[in-house]
């Protein structure tokens, strides 16, 4: 079945982080622990559903050559609208985390904003309009299979980082240093997954 | 003023929204003419790079008019064919497709739902003997495309050159800023008759580019597809 | 000139790097890092446009509604970067140097240093610190990618900005430095070196 091979593929093959490496910021400084990452994770997984199905509509009937009036193309606005409802999206998104849980609010600090900039949302979003889905059920399913990759992703690294606290890590490599020596690792074992045809 | 009123925040963000949608559909129209202009000569750069008339790095020290005269010069014959390999028209004065217009082709020679109508495939014809059709496709964050000629054999490839929109520097834009890797297609023969026109592929005929899969693998689909298309056309060119 | 800029000057180039303190502009640090050249035009792009953007940020900071913050700074933020590239696409001189650039824009106008230090810096100062916190911050940015780029150009292609450097000599480039996960590996070498230097920013 096609949704579930692009679903599959969505997740492990073109995982956001390990395949593009889009969405690091946010992913490398709040992995400290798990379940602040789970919440940054369900944070990008939402976003991603939201925001992609409505910039397919918006691309397949606005943006895209002859879309709107015949002869006009409007794809050199693709990048500010998708922006405009990605931002507008997060800033819901981060109205509800204040007002729900004030605590993921202040352990994510910066990077709650920051989702509308994480390169993974945009990317994702810029992917769909190459991608060329038939319909917004591909466009959904591949949204859903990006964020989970995406949560997969930063919640293995928290797990891993939780774990290396209790190592004998040398003091100046502590934290951010192991980390990112830690993804680079990560990033070369899921190089596997490259070019696998699902 | 409470900046946080509704009526304010409405207020605010229409004006923005108009602002920045004024300023940018201005400034793209108004310097619209000069854009085409510019991609017009680069286009016609590429296809005299394929064509073997210099190397891009030659032929981009002309300006823009003279990137024009030097078409004008060398262009023999410029068509638009059918999957048949029949020619639907002549293409008039300096009319040449620039990565738009190839992307509009692609959706029509893949068929599908973007499709708008039967594929213009475009044939430019050099003086110096060599045929130069275009190619375009997917590469790995964006469109990729290109220009491969042909000598007069219509079957052996004597130049190609490759354009991206977005591809990684250093390893997917190698398909355009390596000479050494575009000089792989020459002398290389393209097997119409088969499905894989083309063996560009790690170890394969033509080496793919290391560290670089995605975009060889989407540089191999766009060359097989737009080759494909051209296949009856050349092959009939052949037996000729 | 007084304290106070002179910290806000120098801060970012190290104490408050960036990508190294603040772990903001980490992607295209990934992307654009495989040459120097690459390198050198995306720290460019940064420095303009953070600076830049920073100043516009902060002359509208007291007008801004509070519910609609973060679009307006990316509209503006886009808005500035796409029309820079039309203004490059138009003319017969900068369209090469455009057709470069364009590879880059969406990272820039997603760049985490860009929005990052606008939320953090420009909504709460006045514009010229604000100017000035952008381009220390995208100078800082660039600071990195060149140590990274650097690397990985020489022992992944044997180059130096396109000069044959180490090939000459029967150096066979090295495949693995050229991916994006031997960069992360080289950020993690330059971490552990700066928190050597420095060690008030270890972690406990």
């Amino acid at each position: 079945m096609e949704s579930l091979s692009l679903f599959v593929r969505s997740i492990f093959v073109d995982n956001m982080i390990f395949a593009y490496f889009l969405g690091m910021c946010s992913f490398l400084a709040v992995s400290k622990n798990v379940k602040t990452a789970a919440g940054l994770g369900l944070a990008v997984i939402f976003v991603l559903l939201v925001t992609l199905p409505i910039n397919y509509l918006l691309n397949t009937y606005v943006l895209a050559p002859d879309a709107l009036i015949e002869g006009v193309d409007l794809s050199f606005l693709s990048f500010i609208v998708f922006i405009a409802v990605i931002a507008a999206i997060v800033q819901i998104v981060e109205m509800l985390v204040e007002k729900f849980s004030p605590e993921l609010y202040s352990s994510l600090g910066i990077f709650l904003p920051l989702i509308a900039v994480n390169c993974a949302i945009l990317g994702g979003s810029l992917f769909m309009q190459q991608k060329d889905f038939v319909n917004i059920g591909q466009a959904t399913v591949y949204s859903l299979g990006s964020g989970l990759g995406w949560f997969l992703a930063i919640v293995s690294l928290a797990a891993i980082r939780e774990k290396l606290s209790y190592s004998n890590v040398p003091p100046a490599l502590k934290g951010l240093g192991i980390t990112f020596i830690t993804v680079g690792l990560m990033g070369i074992a899921f190089m596997t997954f490259m070019g696998i045809a699902l | 003023m409470n900046t946080n009123s509704n009526v304010y925040t409405i207020i605010y963000t229409t004006v923005i929204v108009v602002v920045v949608a004024a300023l940018l559909a201005f400034v793209s129209q108004s310097l619209k003419d000069r854009q085409d202009a510019n991609e017009k000569a680069e286009t016609i750069s590429q296809m005299l790079t394929a064509a073997q008339y210099g190397t891009k790095a030659e032929l981009d020290q002309l300006s823009n008019s003279q990137k024009l005269d030097k078409y004008a010069e060398e262009i023999e014959k410029a068509i638009i064919i059918d999957l048949e390999g029949n020619v639907v028209k002549e293409l008039e004065g300096i009319d040449v497709y620039n990565p738009k217009l190839l992307k509009r082709q692609n959706y029509n020679i893949k068929g599908g739902a973007n499709a708008t109508g039967e594929p213009e495939l475009p044939v430019f014809i050099f003086r110096n003997g060599r045929t130069v059709v275009p190619i375009y496709g997917a590469g790995l964050w964006g469109p990729i495309w290109g220009y491969i000629s042909f000598e007069p054999d219509k079957a052996t490839m004597a130049g190609a050159y490759f354009d991206h929109e977005s591809e990684t520097a250093g390893l997917g834009a190698k398909i355009k800023d390596d000479p050494a890797f575009q000089a792989k297609f020459v002398g290389i023969t393209a097997k119409f008759a088969d499905a894989n026109v083309v063996d560009l592929a790690k170890g394969g005929e033509i080496d793919a580019i290391s560290g670089a899969t995605m975009t060889s693998k989407g540089l191999d689909a766009a060359i097989d597809t737009w080759l494909g298309a051209y296949a009856k056309y050349f092959l009939n060119a052949e037996e000729e | 000139m007084n304290a106070k800029l002179k910290e806000t000057i120098l801060n970012p180039i190290f104490k408050g790097n960036p990508i190294t303190v603040l772990v903001l502009g980490i992607c295209s640090s990934l992307a654009v890092t495989v040459t120097l050249k690459g390198a050198l035009v995306m720290t460019l792009s940064v420095i303009v446009v953070c600076g830049i953007s920073s100043l516009i940020l902060s002359l509208l900071r007291n007008t801004i509604p509070g519910r609609v913050r973060i679009i307006v700074q990316l509209v503006v933020v886009a808005m500035m970067v796409i029309l820079v590239d039309q203004v490059l696409k138009s003319f017969e001189a900068t369209y090469a140097i455009d057709k470069q650039l364009s590879v880059y824009i969406g990272l820039i106008i997603t760049n985490c240093i860009v929005m990052g230090r606008i939320e953090a810096f420009a909504l709460g100062n006045k514009p010229w610190p604000s100017f000035l916190d952008g381009v220390a911050n995208g100078a800082g940015y660039g600071l990195i990618l060149i140590i990274v780029a650097f690397f990985r150009e020489l022992l992944g292609s044997g180059t130096l900005f396109g000069i044959d450097i180490l090939n000459r000599f029967g150096y066979v480039p090295n495949n693995l430095v050229i991916l994006p996960p031997f960069a992360l590996i080289l950020l993690g070498c330059i971490v552990w070196v700066q928190r050597s230097i420095q060690k008030d920013l270890q972690e406990k």
